[in-house]
């Protein structure tokens, strides 16, 4: 039982020797008492898409929450292990939140647009970190309202309240929001188990397009989704990591029968 | 086979019989629930109704120009209106919420976002309950103590603002706390995973979430001390004429009601019954105005 899934073949054919962005190390992850994660290991390449899949509760939300550190704002969570991004451990706490945050966007399951204009709510962000003029800052808006797909609906009216956008919309706001930033990391938590066929499958296709620029990690509930839009796939059931590979050998060829189970429906 | 053959159709005209019986029953007792918590209803809006009628009539024939521009006048002398009583009230409101509002704002700021489920925050949350609800006599006894006594004892219009703060506090506390709670987590998170600080993520996310809320928590709070009496009597005390001074007494129009509705004379009862209607007025206008502001600001998704 101590084993994490024996690392398959990584040198697969849809892995052209990508360069490594993040990983974690021997991660555990305790909630109080009950330990969520146990010893996991991944990793992560650059400019490539890596889904999270598994049951509800096998800890694959906490994994993508340790990455930018965002479970640090309640008490009683806990991290211990490695995580590191471009080789540094981001669970130091001498790594400053504010570094890791504007280099790890996140994305999460049920949109949140702030209450304030769709201008204001990609603004907002940027503002944090950098002083622009006002035709600079109008450029940079625009420019991840283009990368969130949404420029063409939203650019006439770009003053008023985000709350008023459709669930879809909201969900690539949040989503330009987070690229506003230039992070080198963007994690996806469920993004689209709110939505409809119809914006989920736009949501799919702006992951395909970011990922040119970003490395993506994706948390899914959806097989197909997974199937369709990652490069890899990791498996997790009870806070650990059975199997991590290309998403075609998972899907098409499991080493274990766990994630067979999985991927073809017969628990979970 | 003949025999249970028509023992069915008996069975399923017995089953149907009992179903009607059943039903005829609900109705029954459903009608007899109607009736009563119509009943109900109507009495104490009869009540109700029968309060602002009593006001309207009364009230409605003092209410002129010089209501709100004369100063109360002396006993058994004709004209006269409530205008130092009016301004007095305005002052001391108004000051009431200055005080109370920022504070109430910051604790209930702190209970909600920094302290959450934390046994202090539980306290604290407990002991403001406690607050909310003391008689406000108590109040203004208080700060009689605290600052009427030490100041040798005069009254002032800041000790009356002050007494009436401590009631502003509470409820500006407890609804602070309520509506930035109503404010998703995921706002939060989502506010912070992009790196910006958590007091900036309070005052320039969470605020505008939450500030309809907040803005009628402070109107309902200033409903609520616009009338109030008990903590007055012995903090702003009252006064006969104009006064702008607040370390003197100030006039406010509940205490004048009390003081006029109790005194022999028509003239002083009928300005009373202004006062009333005025306040009443004033009151309802408040509650208008918050209820309209929390619609305006309601999400049409979710």
């Amino acid at each position: 039982m101590i084993d994490t899934a024996p690392k398959p073949a990584q040198a697969n054919a849809s892995t052209p020797a990508a360069a490594l962005k993040m990983a974690a190390r021997g991660l555990d992850f305790h909630y109080g008492d009950i330990q969520a994660l146990r010893g996991v290991d991944l990793d992560v390449a650059e400019r490539q898409v890596t889904a999270l899949i598994g049951p509800s509760g096998c800890g694959k939300s906490t994994l993508l929450r340790v990455f930018n550190r965002i479970y640090a704002i309640y008490p009683g969570q806990v991290a211990s292990g490695q995580v590191l991004l471009d080789g540094e451990n981001i669970l130091d706490p001498g790594y400053s939140l504010n570094r890791l945050r504007s280099k790890v966007g996140m994305v999460f399951q049920k949109p949140v647009p702030f209450p304030m204009s769709i201008y204001e709510n990609v603004a907002y962000a940027i503002r944090h970190y950098e002083r622009l003029s006002r035709v600079d800052m109008d450029d940079r808006v625009e420019q991840a309202l283009r990368q969130g797909a949404l420029w063409d609906e939203v650019k006439d009216k770009l003053k008023r309240s985000a709350l008023g956008l459709s669930g879809g919309q909201q969900q690539r706001l949040c989503i330009a929001r987070a690229v506003a930033l230039n992070p080198e990391v963007i994690l996806l938590d469920e993004p689209t188990s709110a939505l409809d066929p119809i914006a989920t499958g736009r949501i799919e296709q702006l992951i395909a397009e970011l990922k040119e620029h970003f490395t993506i990690v994706i948390v899914t509930h959806n097989m197909q989704q997974a199937a369709r839009c990652s490069d890899h796939t990791a498996f997790m059931y009870l806070g650990e990591l059975v199997e991590f590979g290309a998403t075609t050998q998972i899907f098409t060829n499991p080493a274990r029968k766990q994630t067979e189970d999985y991927i073809t429906g017969r628990f979970g | 086979m003949a025999v249970s053959g028509s023992a069915r159709p008996q069975r399923q005209a017995a089953t149907t019989q009992f179903a009607e019986r059943l039903y005829r029953r609900r109705r029954l007792s459903n009608a007899i629930a109607l009736t009563l918590s119509c009943a109900a209803a109507a009495f104490g809006l009869i009540f109700l109704f029968w309060i602002l009628w009593t006001t309207v009539s009364k009230g409605i024939g003092g209410i002129s120009w010089a209501l709100f521009t004369q100063p109360t006048p002396p006993p058994m002398a004709e004209g006269g209106g409530l205008g130092n009583a009016f301004f007095g009230s305005m002052v001391m409101c108004v000051l009431a919420i200055v005080i109370g509002t920022p504070l109430g704002i910051a604790a209930g700021t702190w209970l909600s976002e920094y302290a959450g489920a934390r046994k202090l925050g539980t306290v604290v949350r407990f002991v403001n309950d406690i607050l909310l609800s003391a008689p406000s006599i108590v109040l203004g006894l208080f700060v009689y103590t605290l600052v009427v006594a030490q100041m040798g004892g005069s009254f002032s219009a800041l000790a009356g603002a002050l007494a009436l703060a401590f009631i502003v506090l509470p409820v500006v506390v407890r609804t602070t706390d309520e509506m930035l709670r109503l404010v998703p987590t995921q706002m939060r998170e989502a506010a912070l995973s992009l790196g910006v600080p958590q007091w900036k993520v309070i005052t320039q996310v969470l605020y505008r979430g939450a500030s309809a809320g907040i803005v009628t928590g402070v109107l309902l709070a200033l409903a609520r001390i616009s009338g109030e009496t008990a903590p007055l009597l012995f903090t702003a005390f009252g006064n006969q004429y104009w006064s702008t001074d607040l370390m003197r007494p100030m006039a406010s129009v509940p205490v004048v009601m009390y003081q006029y509705a109790g005194s022999p004379y028509e003239s002083w009862q009928l300005l009373a019954w202004s006062g009333a209607l005025v306040l009443t007025t004033f009151v309802l206008l408040i509650s208008l105005a918050a209820r309209a502001l929390l619609l305006r600001n309601r999400v049409p998704n979710d």
